[in-house]
């Protein structure tokens, strides 16, 4: 967060509090100020997990009785499998490309295994155990 | 010396590697279709006849996900327990 949003936030949250009573709101404003503006990105991915999952409780569970359609229901309550079987494709896919494409070197893979054995012969002279 | 040949997979592995792709791409498509597309065609269309009832589109990969996490699980074990080493006798 930069200094800019950071003073903005602070004299947005610090002028909506001092209209309320109370030392108490006017402390929860400078600790909310400090939370955001010191938010590591686990805590950002938290909070933006943690509101995406309170939109998907609210349409599902229909808390707000918002009177969706109904095809818009059926397709939000599976979303979150959804996105587990689409994320589990996408690795699979780029596992699997990744393999194909991998630029195997034979000669250098036999050229290496020979100056391991070369080496070991050496140290086994030199009295090394192995 | 100089780099001669050019570095490239072997058969089998590029065999394995595009049999993933597919197999994901199909997988893919199939699971998307089942849950994005179904609810906005009509119930009598005859599409829905190559997929199972909605409740399976959750069921089944909890399942898969289950028997992945066992086999993993045992693999783990089988590993530690092939690995324990016996404790000296002072």
């Amino acid at each position: 967060m930069t200094l800019k949003t950071y003073t903005a936030c602070s004299m947005m949250l610090l002028g909506i509090s001092r209209h309320q009573s109370g030392f108490f709101n006017y402390n929860f404003a400078l600790y909310l100020c400090t939370v955001f503006s010191t938010m590591t990105k686990l805590l950002e991915w938290l909070l933006g997990a943690s509101l995406i999952g309170m939109a998907w409780g609210l349409v599902t569970f229909d808390l707000l009785d918002l009177q969706l359609p109904p095809q818009y229901r059926e397709l939000a309550w599976p979303m979150p499998v959804y996105l587990l079987v689409v994320f589990g494709c996408y690795s699979l896919a780029t596992v699997g490309y990744r393999v194909a494409t991998f630029n195997d070197c034979e000669d250098a893979a036999k050229e290496l295994q020979a100056q391991i054995k070369e080496a070991k012969e050496d140290l086994k002279k030199k009295g090394l155990k192995m | 010396r100089p780099f001669i040949n050019t570095p490239q997979a072997t058969g089998a592995d590029q065999a394995v590697g595009f049999g993933l792709v597919g197999f994901s791409l199909l997988l893919f498509t199939y699971y998307t279709i089942w849950v994005i597309v179904l609810p906005f065609v009509d119930s009598d269309h005859v599409i829905h006849s190559y997929f199972l009832p909605r409740e399976y589109s959750v069921i089944l990969p909890g399942v898969a996900a289950l028997i992945l996490l066992l086999c993993v699980g045992t693999f783990i074990g089988v590993i530690t327990w092939k690995n324990r080493k016996p404790k000296k006798v002072d």
